[in-house]
C-alpha cells in the first residue's frame, strides 16, 4: 500500500483513498472517548466499536477492490496493519486472524500513549476503537458484514501489561 | 492586511504528517490520528440520538469543551513550533494577525473551509464555514436540526481569542465562548459562529 493524503485547496478537504478525513489531537480523541463512555445508560464502547467497524468495512473493501484484488488473506491483513499505523493508531499484528476469528498484538496502541499523555493509567482497557478496526477490515477481507465479528481486548497496556494489547475475536454466534 | 491566508494553507498543508516506526503521529506537541470524517459522525450522531434533547445538550457541550481543550493546546504547540517560526511569524504584526493566521492554519486539519468575517480586537470574532462535514450529513441522515451541530468549528472559534487576547498560554482557556448562530444542518447556506468574552453573555 501506498497511502497518501490528498488536499484539496479549493474546499481545504482531505482524501485518503476516496473518503473524507481529518486530523485530530489526543485531546480531542480521549475527550471524545471519555465524553462518550459517561454518558449514562448507553454503551458508549459498543458504538465505538461499531461506527469504526463500519468505516474500516466500507473504505477498507473498497482499497482492496480498487488496488489490491485477488491478494491472499494474510497479503490483506498485513496491509491492514500498515494502514493502521499509516493513520496514526499504533502497531498491531494481525498475522494470527483467520476468517474464524484469532488473536491480535498490538505493541503500540495510539489510545494507550494518548490516554497516558492526557489521563494517566486507568484501570479499564481503552482500546475500543481498535476492536472496531478489527471487526471492519475483517469483514472486508473475507466478505461478510462488519458486525460479524465479536473483538474484544483482554489485556491492555494502559493496565499494567508491559508488552502487548491484546485481542480475542470470534465469530458471532448468530453471524452464520 | 499582510496576513495571506492562502499562503499559509498552501505552506502548512505541505508540511509530512508521518506516523514513526510505533504507528505513532507527533506533531505540534500533540499526538495525532488521521480518521474518517464519517467516524465521528456516526458515532456522535448515533449517541445524540440516543438521548433526550437535554442530555443531548450536555454531551454536545462536553464535546465543546474536549475539542476548546484540544485547539487551544495544539494552535499553541503550532505557533510554537520551529516551522511557524519559520514560515508564519514574519507575516505576523499585529494580534488580529495572528487570529487571521490561526484561522488559516485550521484549515489544513479537513474539519472544513474557515473564513473570519468578522474581528473586533479583543472583543468578538465571527467565523463562518460553508463546508463543514457532520452538518451535511445530518441533513442526509436525520433532516433539519434544531440547533447547530458543529460543537468543533464553535469551540476553536473561542479558542483562537482565548489564545489572542485572553490570559498568557496556559492560563486562558475559557475566557471567551463560542456560539454557532447559523447551521447548514438547520437549513441556513454555512455555518457561522460568534466568540465573546464568557462575562459579557
Amino acid at each position: 500500500m501506498a497511502p497518501a493524503l490528498k488536499f484539496d485547496s479549493d474546499h481545504n478537504t482531505i482524501e485518503f483513498n476516496g473518503s473524507l478525513v481529518s486530523l485530530h489531537c489526543h485531546h480531542y480523541n480521549c475527550g471524545l472517548l471519555k465524553t462518550i463512555e459517561e454518558v449514562p445508560l448507553v454503551d458508549g464502547h459498543a458504538v465505538i466499536i461499531e461506527s469504526a467497524a463500519e468505516e474500516f468495512f466500507v473504505n477498507f473493501k473498497q482499497y482492496l477492490s480498487r488496488e489490491l484484488e485477488g491478494v491472499s488473506a494474510d497479503r490483506a491483513l498485513h496491509e491492514a496493519s500498515e494502514l493502521y499505523r499509516f493513520m496514526g493508531f499504533g502497531r498491531i499484528d494481525l498475522s494470527g486472524l483467520t476468517a474464524q476469528g484469532g488473536m491480535a498484538y498490538a505493541d503500540s496502541s495510539y489510545y494507550v500513549t494518548a490516554w497516558l499523555a492526557k489521563y494517566g493509567r486507568r484501570v479499564t482497557p481503552v482500546c475500543y476503537f481498535t476492536c472496531g478496526f478489527i471487526a471492519g477490515i475483517l469483514g472486508a477481507i473475507f466478505d461478510v458484514p462488519p458486525h460479524t465479528y465479536e473483538v474484544t481486548e483482554t489485556q491492555c497496556i494502559i493496565m499494567g501489561h508491559d508488552e502487548n494489547c491484546e485481542f480475542i475475536v470470534s465469530k458471532k454466534r448468530n453471524a452464520d | 492586511m499582510p496576513i495571506d491566508s492562502k499562503r499559509i494553507i498552501e505552506l502548512t498543508s505541505s508540511l509530512p504528517i508521518t506516523s514513526n516506526e510505533k504507528g505513532i503521529i507527533a506533531t505540534f506537541g500533540v499526538y495525532v490520528t488521521i480518521n474518517y470524517n464519517e467516524f465521528f459522525f456516526k458515532l456522535v450522531s448515533r449517541v445524540i440520538n440516543m438521548l433526550d434533547n437535554s442530555m443531548g445538550h450536555a454531551l454536545e457541550q462536553r464535546l465543546y469543551d474536549a475539542v476548546l481543550e484540544c485547539a487551544y493546546h495544539t494552535f499553541h504547540g503550532a505557533r510554537s513550533s520551529m516551522d511557524w517560526r519559520d514560515l508564519i511569524l514574519p507575516m505576523i504584526q499585529t494580534p488580529e494577525d495572528e487570529i487571521h493566521a490561526l484561522v488559516a492554519l485550521t484549515n489544513i486539519f479537513g474539519i472544513g473551509y474557515v473564513e473570519v468575517e468578522e474581528l473586533i480586537p479583543g472583543e468578538k470574532l465571527v467565523t463562518r464555514v460553508r463546508n463543514a462535514y457532520d452538518p451535511g450529513r445530518y441533513l442526509e441522515e436525520y433532516g433539519p436540526q434544531p440547533r447547530g451541530r458543529c460543537y468543533m468549528l464553535n469551540a476553536c472559534t473561542a479558542s483562537y481569542m482565548d489564545l489572542v487576547y485572553a490570559a498568557q498560554y496556559p492560563n486562558g482557556m475559557g475566557t471567551f465562548t463560542s456560539t454557532e448562530v447559523l447551521c447548514r444542518s438547520m437549513g441556513h447556506p454555512a455555518c457561522k459562529f460568534v466568540a465573546e468574552p464568557k462575562q459579557s453573555r
